[in-house]
C-alpha cells in the first residue's frame, strides 16, 4: 500500500535560550496545540503519536516519552520515540509519514524538542587542553579541509552567518535575530575553532516543533493548503573508519539522491525552489550544497558568494534563519520540515520565498553521519 | 570523574569503573511549581479534573489530554498505603539509608495515588490500608523531599523554619550513573606498546584497513582483530588538516591559551590519527603539509601518575613541507 501523505499542521514555540516558564510538557504543548489549530484537529483525531529528542543526557530525563505520554495526547494510542542525535527531529517526521504511507495510520502527530537549557551545554564550547575540544571542535577540521579542496575564501563563512541572523530577523520563531549584522561584525566576532568564529556558530535554544501529517483524505479537509510530501529518506554511516570522507559523507550523497529520485528530480538546482539545510556552522551551507549534488564540486561556495543562496536569490537557503540562528537540537531537524512545508504552503510569512512549488527539508545529525530528508510540493504525487 | 582498577571480576581481568555526575535544572511549569511551593509551606495541593482530584496535580487531563483549569484543593495530610515494596539493602541513592517502604499513598481527598517513602522498623509494620502521615523536613527548599518520609499515625509531624519566600518554579537535580567497563585485551595492548615507545595498530586481513590497536574489530568487514593482526606503525606523518582551538571562559574554565589539534596522516601506511596535539608549535605555524614525528613521555613524565597517556603530541621533523593537494582529501 502506497497512500499519499501531506503535512497539513504545523506549529513552534519560539525559541529562547531559556524557557523557565514552562514545563517539558507544557514546551511540547505550545508547538502541539499550534499544530493541531493549524490543521483545525483536536487530539481526538491523531491516531498515533511519534516523538523524538536528541540524548535523553541533555534532560536529565531517561526516557522522556513515558512521563510525556498523556501530555502529548498519546494516552490509550500509539507512541514511539525516534533516536538519531541531531537529525532526529528529520527522522521523527519520516517516521510518522512512513505510518500514513503504509496505510497503518490515517493521521500521525509528530513532535521534536530539546530544552537545553535543563542540562549544561558547556560540554559543547571547548574547555583548556585538559578539556574537551567541543562540538565546533570536531567539525573545524573538516571545514578546513572543505576549504582547502574548494578555494573557497574565508569571507564565505561570514556570509552565510549574515545571511542566515537577517533571515532569522524575520522569522517570529527564530531565537537570534541580528538584522544589522554585517560581514565586518562575523569577521571581528572571537575565533572559537579556527576556521569558525562565534558568530558562524549555532546558540544553544529551548523550543519544540510539531506536525501533523495525514493521508488523502484528510489533506482533502484540511482547512490550509497541504504540503505534500513526495519523497522522504533516511541514511546512516559510520562515524568514522579509516578512509571516510566526512567532508562528503557517502549516507549523505544517497540519502539525497533517494529523495531526488523518489521526486522525479532530475536537476536539484533548477528543479527546487527552496531548501532548508542542517547548518549549524555557516561552512555547512556550501559543503551540504555539494554533498547533496545541488552544486558540483567546488561550486556550493559560488552560489554563497552570487548570492544565490539569499532570501532572494534563485536557489534560497534557510529563509527562517536555520540552525545558525535557533538550534534546539531535537527539535532542529523538524524545523527543516516544518519550514519547508510553510514554503510550499504559502504560509512562511515575511520570510516567504516567492512562488515555491518544491521544497527540499534535510537534517543532519552525529558526527555527520545521520541523515534525514524530504522534498515537499504544493501539488500531490502524480 | 573517579576511575579505578579493580582485577579479579569474573573472566574479566581488569575493569574501569567510572561515575559520571551532571547537574540539571528543571522548570516546573505551572501547576507543579505551586505543588512544590505547598511542599515549602507543609501542604499538599491537588488539582480537579472533573469530578477527580488529582494529587500530585498534573497539567493535562490524563485521558482526555485536555488542559485541566488551575482549580487547586489542599489535600492530605494524613493519608492512607495502597501498595508498597520493602527495600531491605537501601543504596546511596535512596531516600534514607535504612530499611524502609516505597508506597503508593492516596492522601485523604485526593482519587490518586503520591509515591513517597514510609519509614517504619520493619517490614512487619507495613500494611496496604495503614494510615500514614508526612513527616517535614526543618530544611524545606520546594522539593519532593521537603516530606522526608511519611510515618504511621494520622498526624503530620511539622516543622517551623527555613521556607522560601518566593514561589517555587526551578528544580535543581544533580544525576550521576557509576559503570563498570571490562577492559578489553587490546586496549591492554595497546597501553603496553604505548608505555614502550612503540606506535601499533590492528590491521584488517580483508580491507587492509589499519585501526587503532585497541578498536579489536573491523567496522567495515565485522572481522574480529587479535594480537595475529598486529603492525607496528610508523612514527612520522604529515598535517592534513587542524583546528586552533580558543578555549571558552565558562564557570571554572581557566584556560586561555589557544592550542591547536591536528590531524597526522601516517607515513607509509593508509592511517590517519585525529585531534591529536602539536608539541612546541606556536599555533600561527601550524599548517597543511607539515612534517611531524611522535613524541613520547619523558621517564620522569611517566611517572606522574595524572599523566592521561604516554604519547605526549607530534613535534616537526624540520623536513620539508608536504605540497600534495589532496592532502586535505585525507581526515580519517
Amino acid at each position: 500500500m502506497n497512500e499519499r501523505c501531506a503535512i497539513v499542521g504545523v506549529g513552534q514555540t519560539h525559541f529562547k535560550k531559556r524557557r523557565d516558564d514552562v514545563s517539558i510538557a507544557g514546551l511540547l504543548r505550545e508547538a502541539i496545540d499550534r499544530a493541531l489549530a493549524d490543521a483545525e484537529l483536536t487530539l481526538r483525531d491523531i491516531d498515533a503519536v511519534v516523538i523524538g529528542k536528541a540524548p535523553d543526557a541533555f534532560e536529565g530525563i531517561v526516557m522522556p516519552e513515558i512521563f510525556l505520554a498523556d501530555a502529548v495526547g498519546a494516552t490509550n494510542k500509539p507512541l514511539l520515540r525516534v533516536h538519531t542525535a541531531g537529525s532526529v527531529g528529520g527522522s521523527t517526521l519520516v517516521v510518522g509519514a512512513h505510518h500514513v504511507i503504509t496505510g497503518i495510520h490515517g493521521t500521525v502527530l509528530t513532535v521534536a524538542w530539546e530544552k537545553q537549557s535543563e542540562g549544561n551545554a558547556q560540554w559543547g564550547l571547548a574547555g583548556g587542553r585538559s578539556g574537551g575540544i567541543g562540538a565546533g571542535g570536531a567539525f573545524a577540521p573538516w571545514m578546513r579541509a572543505y576549504i582547502q579542496q574548494s578555494g573557497a575564501p574565508d569571507y564565505i563563512g561570514w556570509m552565510v552567518a549574515v545571511k542566515d541572523r537577517r533571515n532569522a530577523a524575520k522569522n517570529p520563531y527564530a531565537h537570534l535575530k541580528m538584522p544589522d549584522i554585517t560581514l565586518e561584525k562575523v569577521k571581528e566576532s572571537p575565533m572559537l575553532w579556527d576556521p569558525i568564529r562565534f558568530h558562524e556558530s549555532c546558540p544553544s535554544s529551548d523550543g519544540a516543533c510539531a506536525a501533523i501529517v495525514t493521508n488523502e483524505e484528510g489533506a482533502k479537509r484540511a482547512p490550509r493548503p497541504p504540503a505534500w510530501i513526495h519523497g522522504l529518506s533516511v541514511r546512516s554511516e559510520l562515524g568514522q573508519f579509516p578512509g571516510r570522507n566526512p567532508v562528503r559523507p557517502q549516507a549523505g550523497v544517497e540519502c539525497a539522491h533517494d529523495v531526488y529520485r523518489q521526486a522525479g528530480i532530475t536537476d536539484p538546482r533548477s528543479q527546487i525552489d527552496m531548501a532548508e539545510l542542517y547548518v549549524p556552522f555557516s561552512w555547512y551551507e556550501p559543503m551540504w550544497l555539494e554533498g547533496h549534488d545541488i552544486a558540483g564540486p567546488g561550486e556550493g561556495w559560488k552560489m554563497v558568494d552570487t548570492g544565490e543562496t539569499d532570501l532572494g536569490g534563485a536557489f534560497p537557503v534557510n529563509p527562517s534563519g536555520g540552525v545558525l540562528s535557533t538550534n534546539a537540537i531535537g527539535a532542529s531537524g523538524m524545523v527543516r520540515f516544518a519550514e519547508a512545508a510553510q514554503q510550499v504552503r504559502g504560509l512562511a510569512g515575511e520570510h516567504q520565498v516567492d512562488g515555491v512549488r518544491t521544497a527540499l527539508a534535510q537534517a543532519y545529525g552525529g558526527a555527520a553521519q545521520y541523515f534525514a530528508m524530504g522534498v515537499l510540493r504544493n501539488t500531490p504525487p502524480e | 570523574m573517579r576511575t579505578s582498577h579493580e582485577r579479579g571480576i569474573a573472566e574479566v581481568t581488569i575493569t574501569v569503573e567510572s561515575t559520571i555526575k551532571f547537574p540539571y535544572k528543571r522548570s516546573l511549569g505551572p501547576v507543579i511549581g505551586p505543588f512544590m511551593t505547598a511542599l515549602a509551606e507543609q501542604r499538599f495541593i491537588a488539582i480537579r479534573s472533573g469530578s477527580r482530584v488529582i494529587c500530585p496535580p498534573l497539567e493535562w487531563d490524563p485521558e482526555t489530554a485536555a488542559e485541566l483549569p488551575r482549580d487547586f484543593v489542599d489535600v492530605g495530610p494524613a493519608g492512607t498505603v495502597c501498595t508498597w515494596s520493602w527495600v531491605s539493602r537501601p543504596t546511596e541513592q535512596h531516600p534514607l539509608d535504612r530499611p524502609f517502604a516505597f508506597a503508593l499513598i492516596k492522601l485523604d481527598g485526593a482519587d490518586t495515588a503520591l509515591t513517597h517513602v514510609v519509614d517504619v522498623e520493619s517490614i512487619d509494620q507495613m500494611s496496604t490500608g495503614m494510615r500514614v502521615a508526612p513527616r517535614w523536613r526543618a530544611e524545606r527548599l520546594g522539593h519532593i523531599t521537603d516530606v522526608e518520609a511519611f510515618v504511621p499515625g494520622e498526624e503530620a509531624i511539622t516543622v517551623n523554619g527555613g521556607v522560601p519566600g518566593e514561589p517555587v518554579t526551578m528544580m535543581s537535580y544533580d544525576a550521576s550513573i557509576t559503570y563498570k567497563i571490562p577492559v578489553s585485551d587490546n586496549t591492554i595492548k595497546a597501553h603496553e606498546a604505548t608505555a614502550q615507545g612503540r606506535l601499533v595498530g590492528l590491521k584488517c586481513p580483508v580491507c587492509e584497513r589499519i585501526y587503532a590497536r585497541d578498536r579489536g574489530f573491523c567496522p567495515i568487514d565485522t572481522v574480529e582483530l587479535t594480537d595475529d593482526h598486529e603492525v607496528e606503525l610508523p612514527q612520522r606523518g604529515v598535517v592534513t588538516s587542524y583546528t586552533i582551538i580558543t578555549p571558552v571562559q565558562y564557570p571554572g574554565q581557566t584556560e586561555t591559551e589557544p592550542f591547536s589539534r591536528v590531524m597526522v596522516l601516517i607515513d607509509e601506511i593508509d592511517v590517519v590519527m585525529m585531534y591529536q596535539p602539536l608539541v612546541d608549535v606556536p599555533v600561527e605555524d601550524v599548517r597543511i603539509g607539515m612534517r611531524v614525528a611522535v613524541v613520547w613521555a619523558s621517564e620522569a613524565e611517566k611517572a606522574d601518575a595524572g599523566r592521561p597517556g604516554n604519547l605526549v603530541g607530534w613535534m616537526p621533523t624540520g623536513e620539508p613541507d608536504n605540497t600534495d593537494p589532496s592532502l586535505a582529501n585525507r581526515i580519517m
